[in-house]
């Protein structure tokens, strides 16, 4: 199966094969990379031209994965060519057994916790829609997700009696969005200047751009109207009693 | 080509090697925050001094990056165990490995502690005393803010009001909202500082390029790590620095002293460096393992563990993370993130329902751990994550830094599981009691109203813990502390602790610099104690007095701004 789910009735959006998506139009984080030191232009640009082979996941559950990526971290409005690996890039570190330095007491470890994780959601899918979650449409596919992310496994599993779903959730989440936002196409995306050693920035306040960067041209941005993942303003997620930010910030 | 030190230091070569069979004064394990200092200053009285780190000694050149994924080395991911009611995230939220520890990668806010955090148990009833004052540390904090150097504004309020040797920073766009929204309120704040980053050159040091990296490791060198401001003078007064030497086992006599470190070398061979004392510098859940992994017969609970609380009263300050999204673009990105902040909450206040307080600080999450907080924050995912992401520009962070009290049932255990090294785990179990959740409610209240004053349109928060501390405490009663104030273990007359696990409560302030006080103010003891640390077990407990020729390069001549 496609990458792509759309044009797909039930998402319904109108979105565009993209190569630069994002408010910044003209900005290339990769096109500074001559103002880069040595290590920083190597370890950024291996990122972009080698994508890792996928040796921890088997092949079918390398396509389930990517299944369930595509809705984590939906990229259908980017082009084919500028589309940004999280699959390999997961895949690697499972590999690899490269740990973020802890576990929960109650949890298992990384490679146990995806296969089982992904075999329960493919379960889910089985037993609610009599299909193979790469089956189904985006919108079925979003509400088995949408029932993870909001706590409540619809239909139950036994795994989430095992594995407490928020965390799995916030695993799964995490890993996909260090691959996403490590990448200089979403810096561009974003907005974001990139790595500045030795140059630096000169313009710290007002959040003007350096004359290397671009000015914010918004536009209206089109999201699959009908899409479960969509920000819900008021959705402030439940307090799960202890979800909490991983990353160090003070 | 040389091992460089950022674009204008190097390292001094050669660096002395004992001989495998020779015996050495001090084995320190870690070379952090505090073992960075510790090591220093030993050499620099003319012990011969080995220190073992179990990670790399980093080539800043070669082995950092300017980009937030490829500094993951940076942090200490070897396997660890967390739990409790508010488990803590460990890895790239705590702790370093490498040379220089936990320095690499802090943000270099560098606050004092108030006078009032070594007194809290007489104060306010909870947590615990130290068995020093604010007085007995204010000159080392004053050696250091010179020694690091620290940069800051004119006129720092509040604590033991100060000034700093090196100006203040500009603003970001973060700071020009911690400030405007704490004016609107009349709430305090200072800019630019007090961080152990340079505003001016500094020996061979640069000064800052303001490009934001500094959790990622500071290439520029502008940002203090030991790695930089100690270790080499260490080096060129012939210390060894070992790296990917992990302690093991901390090995014990028939007489009850200790004579030296069991530990594996970078090809996963065992080794044992012998000595006369071995002090402890591993962080406040390295520590506790390492002295839980070294039980033996004497000490069947761990070594140096008779008070049974080897491992207790871990602390961790309360991190919440306040977001807002602004119509105009911040670009948070830019500048360090630690650069301005308020300290108007940090004392007990008896109209509210809690002891002890919080401060206000910036924070600048480059991508990567901005996507992970508005997963936390907004539980976003998907087609909302991808938007969120895109209005990255227009968003403000402000943390909270809260106190927590030091609670027996926080602690540092062995779990059954083991590491590479076939050594068993931390488990880390953390609870939140009723004082605490009491006082990250106000503080994120407050965060949040300071972030409205300042013109947000939308405000969320994230729930985080930061800054490890505790679970080897100093105290004056053996019954119920590790250490005395020196750092030396009540059990072991020739094993010391020198880190951040020996800190009986931690305040709202980020520890880096009271650590390295500390450290300089343990290395005065010992120098003043000379040979009689190896020998004798007569506990000397006079103040030593403060050297002031053991500093490194650059030191002298530097204005200790102190305000009558
Ligand atoms: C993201 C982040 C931001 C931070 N920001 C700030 C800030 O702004 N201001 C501030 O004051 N603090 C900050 N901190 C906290 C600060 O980094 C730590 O408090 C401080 O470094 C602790 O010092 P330490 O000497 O106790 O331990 P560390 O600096 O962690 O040093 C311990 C060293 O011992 C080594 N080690 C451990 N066990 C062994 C063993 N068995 N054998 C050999 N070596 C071993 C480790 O590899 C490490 O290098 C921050 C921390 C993080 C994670
Ligand atoms: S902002 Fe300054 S201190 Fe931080 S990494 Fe950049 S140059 Fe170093």
């Amino acid at each position: 199966m496609s990458r792509k789910s759309f044009p797909f009735r039930s998402t319904g959006g109108d979105l565009r094969d993209l190569d630069h998506p994002g408010y910044y139009a003209g900005l290339s984080t990769l096109a500074q990379k001559r103002s880069w030191d040595e290590a920083t232009r190597r370890a950024v640009t291996e990122r972009v031209e080698k994508t890792p082979p996928i040796r921890f996941f088997s092949e079918p559950e390398a396509a389930l994965l990517d299944a369930v990526i595509d809705r984590l971290l939906p990229q259908d409005d980017r082009s084919e060519a500028r589309t940004i690996p999280i699959l390999p890039v997961i895949d690697e570190r499972l590999f690899k057994n490269a740990l973020n330095g802890f576990r929960y007491e109650n949890m298992p470890p990384d490679q146990e916790a995806y296969r089982l994780g992904i075999k329960a959601i493919d379960e889910m899918a089985r037993s609610r829609f009599k299909q193979h979650f790469v089956e189904l449409t985006v919108h079925r596919q979003e509400l088995i997700l949408k029932s993870l992310h909001d706590g409540q496994p619809d239909p139950e599993h036994a795994v989430w009696r095992r594995i407490p779903v928020h965390r799995f959730w916030a695993l799964l989440m995490e890993d996909c969005v260090t691959a996403y936002y490590a990448h200089p196409w979403a810096w561009d995306e974003i907005g974001f200047g990139g790595p500045a050693y030795p140059r630096g920035y000169m313009r710290l306040e007002n959040g003007l751009p350096e004359p290397w960067e671009k000015h914010e041209q918004r536009y209206d941005w089109n999201a699959p109207a009908d899409s479960l993942s969509v920000l819900d303003e008021q959705g402030a997620p439940p307090e799960h009693g202890s979800l909490h930010g991983h990353g160090g910030s003070h | 080509m040389p091992h460089r030190l950022g674009p204008m230091q190097t390292l001094p070569s050669p660096m002395r090697r004992f001989a495998e069979n020779e015996t050495v004064d001090y084995c320190i394990v870690g070379v952090g925050s505090a073992g960075g200092v510790l090591v220093q200053r030993l050499a620099r009285a003319g012990f011969r001094v080995v220190a073992l780190e179990a990670g790399p000694f980093w080539d800043t050149e070669k082995d950092w990056v300017s980009d937030e994924k490829g500094s993951h080395e940076l942090y200490w991911n070897d396997l660890r165990i967390t739990g409790g009611t508010h488990p803590l995230a460990l890895g790239s939220n705590n702790s370093g490995k490498g040379v220089g520890g936990g320095s690499v990668h802090w943000a270099a806010f560098a606050p004092r502690f108030h006078p009032s955090d070594f007194r809290v148990y007489t104060e306010d009833g909870v947590g615990a005393d130290w068995p020093i004052s604010y007085w007995d540390l204010k000159p080392y904090y004053e050696l250091l803010e010179r020694e690091i150097p620290i940069a800051g504004p004119a006129w720092f309020p509040w604590g033991d009001p100060h000034g700093h040797p090196y100006g203040p920073h500009p603003l970001g766009g973060v700071g020009d909202v911690l400030v405007r929204g704490c004016t609107k309120l009349g709430i305090r704040s200072v800019a630019g500082g007090p961080v152990a980053i340079l505003s001016a050159s500094h020996g061979d040091r640069p000064h800052c390029i303001y490009r934001g990296f500094c959790l990622q490791g500071c290439k520029v060198g502008a940002k203090a790590s030991t790695l930089i401001t100690h270790v080499p003078d260490a080096i060129t007064h012939g210390a060894e620095i070992r790296a990917h030497s992990m302690a093991s086992r901390i090995s014990l006599r028939d007489d009850g002293r200790v004579d030296g470190v069991v530990y594996i070398d970078r090809d996963g061979a065992e080794r044992f460096q012998i000595s006369r004392a071995v002090i402890v510098a591993g962080y406040a859940i390295e520590t506790p393992r390492l002295l839980l992994n070294s039980a033996c017969p004497g000490h069947r609970h761990g070594m140096a563990n008779s008070s049974g609380t080897v491992g207790k009263y871990l602390m961790a300050q309360a991190g919440n993370v306040v977001a807002g999204r602004f119509e105009e673009l911040i670009r948070l990105y830019k500048a360090p993130p630690a650069h301005a902040l308020s300290e108007e909450f940090y004392e007990t206040d008896k109209r509210r329902d809690f002891a002890r307080g919080f401060a206000v600080q910036t924070v600048g999450p480059l991508p990567v751990a901005f996507a992970k907080q508005m997963i936390a924050a907004m539980g976003a995912w998907g087609w909302g994550l991808r938007s969120v992401m895109m209005d990255y520009n227009h968003w403000a962070t402000i943390g909270v830094l809260g106190e927590i009290l030091p609670w027996e049932d926080n602690r540092v255990e062995l779990a059954e599981e083991k590491d590479q090294f076939g050594l068993r785990v931390a488990r880390v179990t953390f609870n939140l009691h009723d004082n605490d959740k009491k006082l990250i409610e106000f503080g994120k209240k407050r965060v949040t109203e300071i972030m409205w004053a300042a013109g947000a349109q939308q405000v969320v928060q994230e729930s985080r813990f930061a800054h490890l501390v505790g679970a080897a405490r100093m105290g004056a009663d053996p019954a119920t502390s590790v250490v005395d104030k020196f750092g030396r273990t009540h059990d072991i007359p020739n094993l010391f602790i020198c880190d951040d696990s020996i800190l009986p409560t931690q305040g709202s302030a980020n520890p880096g610099l009271t650590i390295q006080a500390l450290a300089a103010r343990t290395a005065d003891y010992l120098i003043r104690q000379g040979d009689a640390i190896f020998f004798s077990n007569y506990r000397d407990l006079a103040e030593p007095g403060i050297r002031y020729d053991l500093s490194p390069p650059y030191t002298r001549f530097k204005g200790i701004p102190r305000i009558a």
